[in-house]
């Protein structure tokens, strides 16, 4: 790593004046969304943004009438509609010449779920949108339920032995609308990172991004551990980081040693796989099967 | 000003679109649209505009969307950030669409939509009921209920300059029935644009989500939701006085005058009453006619507006009436008839107030059944539980 | 218990509270009692106040509202403590509190109540309940509830049982007995207004056209606080000469040689020395050893001292200047000469030897240390205003004399006793002391040597005869050690040399004879077999009776030096480095060799530094005396995030072809062309302003300030992510 981190442009002219994220915002301890959004303000930089986040954590940090933990306008959609709301604004802003991006901001269950026809059809309309989705593969506003990303064997509140699913493939879904820009992105790099976002804000036509959010409360995990884990599960393989342009073209960004201790630390530190005999070859397993897949499309 | 042979889903269209143009000046128009019948015709001509303006400016999306739910979400993110926005929908689509109709309430912004009573299913009938749109009766809408084509026209120009009101920021739902408007082409006078210009100002939505760091639509406490709920029911009690407002302009520009929330028909002297929505007011006022012939002093009063519910209006109407028969297209299952529910208590004490819950599904509510309903109600000595009058096809 | 008990907890999101309350509850329906019990429910996380409210009857409760008006409070989390916690208390009422005080501590405040406290939060954590900085302190505190308002251990247990919550139990047991409880005053209880508050006004919808910034100070959440902590880097700790090593690297990392060099000065007058011969502990200890290979620190000395002068520039006496006398103008005399006259004080160095230097000049040839470079480290000491007496050795009595003239005296004399070899032929001609062998080529040059060399021993001065040897001429050298290569004491770059000169290395031989008719013609080595570790940790030699016969022409004994004490004078005795007469301390002390034995330049540096410095304490001047750092302290190499540093292999400076310097004393090493080096070190336990800790703050409240960054405990919720991730170690979490 180049130090400083992000080459000294946080806290310079380059980063966003305001934090999007306000001090005094009601995330947990070691919040990853919270991560993901400071990355994303150092990205916005000087751009003009309005946000769209639907019912979820992301909307419930930014604290009660009339204050805001949001440094940008904000609109708070139903549960299902972020992507249709922010179509609205984006149109309205593109009709009225406005030079301004707008975000959706949204959590797994918004997306992989409730969302997912919505952002389906932004996707497919070719909606001038950045749709970010900070992924804590679980329903964390609602205390801990399952979602269609929390991951196989992960206890939950609706899945006390364990979920017995795997996770949605969320990269591949979207990438099959063949959107210009799609990309998986690890708070543990935050280069890549910051360069994704920063690339996701200046295309144009709907791009969307995956952040693996670690949730110290919902994951059982220590707080401070959020980034190790991050780097974990990017190291295993069980987290790919890599972009895909035009539905087509993966590229991979962040090479994995496929470390089997690392794996094996990555569940070690959670709670939420305690005691629910998940089976690490099965895991290791399905990763290679990934990677294969993944590096098929690599052309 | 021209006539034009419009079924009431074009009528509303064109009235949309015209209220659109009008707003080009300002931040334009839009809507999300998903088709379902009745209603699919309004969307599909609203689909077929261009917006661009004289100057070759657009300031138009219409936004083909995935579901109804989408296409009024759509609708909130365009008035959020200032733009003129309109919708349809019906039945089972409303019904889909709920949560974002209240919610489109709840930020107070002046959306306008269109929507054709059909009946909810399942089983599948796609013909009158105005069930659906009194099941949103408390998502905080003002609710129009229109009576031919040309209400339905004008009372989309109408909805815009209320629902815009500083006063007023309220979404407005403008309903007509199923196939006897939705698909039935009459003469429509459409006017001008310029004169459309006339009558409606450029809208401008006071919280309009610009550069401001501001979180709208976030948690409220509460002491936050008592206060704002209390602000939407007042912005409600305001509608009737800007309505009469609206009106005034309305007559001023066009040279009619749009209906009042509550319409009379030969009620100066009538001591029974016969209560209706939409066009079954219409056969209504032929079954007066026939009645008065028999020399009934029977009269008709029309709930236009059903929200905000005109009470007071509604009293004065029904006057010195010892008999009065609601007619319900649409139960409450479990009490009887919504209009009955919510109008009983506007009747004289003493009254006989008998509900008739009649065309469920689009049966056809011809003079003869009025007539039957009102012949039942003078052989009456007190109200009944409410009668469902089965009619047919 | 009054006919209807109302109890209201406060606490925090993720402690538990409302399983508190009901833990509560459930152990009063165990007792046949009505109970209720729930929580306030809002947008509430980690860290956020919270309530919980249980009422206990023996009628049916019927009252669905919060509580007002308690009879009991249980306090989760004493930084909650407040007005508004006491708000509506009844008369008579108590609160139960999770701090560490006592509740005597809080009585000022609130002793109108029957106050008790245990510190739940340590017991919870030493129970591991909950996670580090969230500890869930409600299963815990409930054992404490039961102590003071006298419900049974066993009723607890069951209601444990029941909620399957028995795992936690022996944390309440903990509580239940660790809870103090402090009854109240007599005195009236003071009313705490609970009257109903004006409703705020509030804005309507479409005049909310900008959202203020929340008001919330979660910097009340945290239990735990980072901080900024620097530590002990290894190198730093591992350098005997005490070298602030991670600082001079540091600034030669930022590009500013200056700096270091300053840096080195403080420490060390002879940089360019220890930058050529020092066996470099400092990067045994790195913590890059561990990744990609140690830091070349010994090449970044160098560099900096050929910047620039390391030695301090001289200081002016002052009024309170000594005088001081330090024999021995080795590296640990110099040292010590360095340290006294930077200070301001006077010092004279006695030599034996013409020039100053030691073993430097006598022992370690050119090829490794010009004497160019040697003389002008020399020369810096002596700018400094040091006096020179050399070419006469001192005997004890011009010792004793020299003590009685000087504040204090210096003894720096070395290793002065030559170990030999009680061995058959050991007196022949041509068995000859390594160090005499190398005072005459460095002292006398010309030294010419013919045929095959054996060198005996494993140590520099081994490496230095062997090599010497071959550029004296000798046709064929050969090192004969009893263990093996890894134990050898030698620098590992100068058995490599050697060897790429052309030394061939004999391991595990020891000699048992020398052959020879006059002149020794061969050397009888027996094999050796290495044995369990010894006290130095190194495997015992075990020599056994398997021989074989060497011959050679020449034979050269490195097998180490003692010190020679005949130049104390009579009734001096050397005791932990100072010298007593008569049991009475004099201010005589003793550096380098003398002192500790530990022979490498470096250990001589820092032995001469801190003998200096207690030579000026047993003065009375005020000096913290100079102390080895203890290695224990070192940030460890599990505490460095490798994977925040790319990998990169360690600089070395390409060394003059063997075949051309076997030839000649030119200087072997031609040193780092650049500082470059000084990027790959990984600033162990000390900020270099990374960022990292500002980057991944989820709260965004780490901020750049003067010196490094700061902290908005305001703010900072204590999920203690900057530590964590800190590549290098430079933070630490702390109780808040």
């Amino acid at each position: 790593m180049i130090e400083p981190v992000l080459s000294g442009m946080a806290q310079t002219e380059c980063d966003r004046k305001a934090p999007l994220l306000r001090a005094g915002n009601t995330n947990c301890g070691g919040c990853g969304m919270s991560i993901a959004l400071n990355f994303m303000s150092r990205a916005i930089g000087t751009r003009r943004v309005q946000m769209v986040i639907p019912a979820c954590c992301g909307i419930v940090t930014a604290g009660p009438f009339p204050y805001s933990a949001y440094g940008a306008p904000v609109v708070a959609s139903t549960f299902a509609s972020a992507a249709a709301v922010a179509t609205g604004m984006a149109r309205v802003a593109a009709m009225n010449g406005e030079d301004l991006r707008v975000l959706c901001f949204a959590g797994d269950g918004g997306t992989y779920d409730i969302g997912m026809a919505t952002l389906s059809a932004a996707a497919e309309r070719g909606e001038d949108l950045l749709y970010v989705c900070y992924d804590n593969e679980i329903y964390g506003n609602t205390g801990g339920q399952r979602s269609s990303a929390t991951p196989l064997g992960a206890r939950t509140s609706t899945t006390p032995k364990g979920k017995t699913q795997g996770k949605k493939d969320i990269l591949a879904i979207m990438a099959a609308h063949g959107i210009p820009y799609a990309a998986t992105i690890s708070l543990a790099h935050p280069e890549d990172a910051v360069a994704k976002f920063a690339r996701a804000l200046d295309a144009r036509g709907f791009r969307f991004l995956h952040v693996l959010a670690p949730c110290p409360t919902g994951w059982k995990s220590e707080p401070a551990h959020g980034i190790e884990l991050v780097r974990l599960a990017v190291r295993s393989g069980l987290f790919p980081v890599c972009h895909v342009e035009d539905g087509r073209r993966f590229t991979i960004d962040v090479e994995p040693d496929f470390d089997r201790a690392a794996l094996a630390d990555y569940f070690a530190r959670q709670g939420r796989f305690r005691g629910t005999k998940l089976d690490l070859d099965a895991v290791a397993m399905a990763i290679e099967e990934h990677w294969r897949d993944l590096r098929r499309r690599g052309g | 000003m021209s006539l034009e042979l419009l079924s009431a889903n074009h009528a509303a269209a064109t009235a949309a679109t015209l209220a659109g143009r009008a707003n080009a000046k300002a931040r334009g128009f839009g809507g999300g649209v998903y088709p379902i019948t009745p209603q699919t015709e309004c969307i599909e001509l609203l689909c077929q505009q261009d917006f661009a303006d004289e100057h070759g400016c657009e300031k138009g999306e219409i936004v083909r969307v995935e579901s109804e739910h989408s296409a009024m979400a759509v609708c909130i993110g365009m008035s959020l950030t200032g733009a003129r926005t309109f919708t349809a929908s019906s039945s089972n689509g409303l019904a889909y669409m709920t949560e974002n109709v209240f919610a489109a309430a709840l930020y107070r912004l002046p959306i306008v939509m269109m929507a054709v009573n059909r009946t909810l299913g399942p089983p599948w009938n796609i013909w009158v009921d105005h069930g659906d749109t009194l099941a949103l009766r408390d998502a905080g809408w003002i609710q129009f209920y229109c009576e031919d084509n040309q209400e339905v026209f004008d009372t989309i120009l109408l909805a815009y300059r209320l629902g815009e009101d500083p006063r007023v920021l309220l979404p407005v739902i403008v309903c007509q029935d199923a196939f006897v408007l939705s698909h039935t082409m009459v003469q429509t006078d459409v006017p001008d644009l310029d004169t459309v210009r006339r009558f409606l100002p450029d809208f401008e939505l006071p919280h309009r989500v610009s550069e401001q760091p501001v979180t709208v639509g976030g948690l409220d406490f509460p002491r936050e939701t008592e206060v704002h709920r209390r602000q939407h029911h007042e912005a409600m009690g305001r509608v009737p006085a800007v309505y009469r407002e609206c009106q005034d302009a309305f007559e001023q520009v066009f040279g009619r005058r749009p209906a009042d929330a509550v319409q009379t028909y030969r009620m100066d002297d009538a001591d029974v009453a016969l209560v209706a929505m939409a066009t079954t007011f219409s056969t209504v006022r032929t079954a007066i006619d026939a009645a008065r012939a028999r020399g009934i002093r029977a009269g008709g009063v029309r709930v236009r507006m059903f929200r905000p519910f005109p009470e007071s209006e509604l009293r004065e109407a029904l006057g010195r009436c010892a008999r009065v028969a609601i007619l319900d297209r649409d139960i409450s299952l479990g009490l009887g008839g919504v209009l009955w529910a919510e109008s009983r208590a506007c009747a004289r004490e003493g009254a006989i107030v008998q509900n008739y819950v009649v065309g469920l599904g689009g049966g056809d509510i011809r003079p003869r059944d009025v007539d039957a309903m009102l012949r039942d109600l003078l052989a009456r000595t007190a109200a009944g539980a409410p009668e469902i009058v089965e009619v047919g096809s | 218990m009054p006919e209807l008990l109302e109890i209201r907890l406060h606490g925090r999101g993720g402690q538990g509270g409302v399983t508190c309350a009901k833990i509560i509850a459930a152990a009063y329906a165990s007792l046949q009692k009505s109970v209720q019990t729930f929580g306030d429910y809002a947008g509430e996380r980690s860290g956020a106040p919270v309530r919980a409210y249980t009422r206990v009857s023996d009628a049916p409760i019927t009252d669905r509202n919060k509580v007002y008006e308690p009879d009991q409070l249980v306090v989760l989390d004493p930084h909650l403590l407040g007005p508004e916690v006491f708000a509506g208390l009844k008369p008579g009422g108590s609160a139960l509190i999770n701090t560490p005080q006592s509740p005597d501590a809080l009585a000022a405040r609130w002793g109108a109540f029957t106050i008790a406290t245990v510190d739940a939060t340590r017991i919870a954590r030493e129970h591991k309940i909950g996670s580090r900085s969230v500890v869930i302190v409600n299963t815990t505190i409930a054992g404490a509830y039961a102590r003071v308002h006298g419900i049974s251990l066993d009723v607890l247990r069951k209601t444990y049982a029941k909620l399957g919550l028995l795992g936690n139990f022996a944390a309440a047991e903990a509580a239940h007995a660790a809870v103090t409880i402090r009854p109240a005053h007599a005195a009236a209880s003071p009313a705490v207004a609970s009257g109903k508050p004006r409703l705020p006004d509030v804005l309507s919808l479409e005049a909310h056209v900008a959202s203020p910034p929340p008001a919330l100070k979660t910097g009340n959440w945290s239990t735990q606080r980072p901080r900024y902590q620097e530590q002990l880097a290894p190198c730093s700790a591992w350098c005997p000469a005490g070298n602030d090593v991670v600082g001079f690297v540091r600034a030669l990392a930022s590009g500013d040689a200056e700096q270091g060099a300053t840096i080195l000065g403080r420490s060390t007058p002879l940089a360019a020395v220890c930058g050529r011969v020092c066996p470099a502990p400092c990067m045994d200890g790195c913590n890059r050893a561990e990744y990609d290979g140690a830091v070349n620190i010994r090449a970044l000395e160098r560099f900096v001292a050929g910047q620039r002068g390391v030695a301090s520039r001289a200081a002016a006496p002052s009024a309170s200047s000594r005088r001081f006398a330090v024999i021995g103008g080795g590296p640990a005399g110099l040292s010590a000469a360095y340290q006294l006259a930077r200070r301001g004080h006077a010092v004279t160095i006695f030599e034996g030897e013409r020039a100053l230097g030691g073993v430097l000049r006598t022992g370690i040839p050119s090829y490794r240390l010009p004497r160019d470079v040697l003389d002008e480290e020399l020369g810096d000491v002596l700018a400094l205003g040091v006096e020179v007496r050399s070419g006469r050795f001192l005997t004890s009595d011009d010792v004793a004399r020299l003590a009685g003239e000087h504040d204090g005296l210096i003894l720096a004399t070395g290793l002065q006793e030559l170990r030999g070899l009680e061995v058959e032929g050991a007196d022949l001609a041509g068995v000859e002391q390594g160090i005499r062998f190398l005072h005459r080529v460095n002292l006398e040059g010309n030294v010419a040597l013919e045929g095959h060399v054996v060198v005996l021993g494993g140590g520099n001065t081994a490496m230095d005869c062997a090599r010497s040897a071959l550029r004296c001429g000798a046709s064929r050298v050969t090192i004969a050690y009893r263990r093996t290569r890894a134990e050898m004491p030698a620098i590992k770059e100068e058995i490599e040399q050697a060897e790429e000169e052309g030394v061939t290395l004999m391991e595990l031989r020891a000699p048992s004879a020398f052959l020879g008719d006059g002149r020794v013609r061969a050397v009888e080595l027996r094999e050796v077999e290495l044995g369990e570790p010894d006290a130095s940790g190194r495997r015992q030699p075990m020599v056994t009776e398997r021989r074989a016969t060497l011959e050679c022409d020449q034979v050269l004994l490195a097998l180490g030096q003692s010190a020679d004490h005949r130049l104390l004078p009579a009734g001096w005795e050397l005791r932990d480095g100072r010298v007593l007469h008569a049991d009475k301390a004099l201010p005589v002390f003793a550096a380098g060799d003398l002192a500790t034995g530990d022979g490498t330049v470096t250990h001589a540096i820092g032995s001469g530094r801190r003998a200096a410095d207690l030579a000026l304490e047993a003065l009375g001047i005020d000096v913290v005396p100079f102390e080895r750092p203890d290695r224990e302290r070192a940030v460890p190499a599990t505490e460095i995030r490798f994977d925040h540093f790319t990998t990169r292999s360690p600089a070395f400076a390409t060394a003059v072809a063997a075949a051309i310097r076997r030839t000649n004393f030119a200087e072997v090493d031609p040193g780092l062309r650049s500082s470059f080096e000084a990027n790959r070190c990984f600033s162990c336990g000390h900020c270099t302003r990374c960022d990292t800790c500002l980057v991944y703050c989820p709260e965004g409240i780490v901020r750049r300030a003067d010196a490094g960054y700061e902290v908005d405990y305001s703010y900072c919720k204590g999920c203690g992510i900057c530590v964590t991730e800190c590549p290098r170690s430079a933070m630490e979490m702390t109780d808040a």
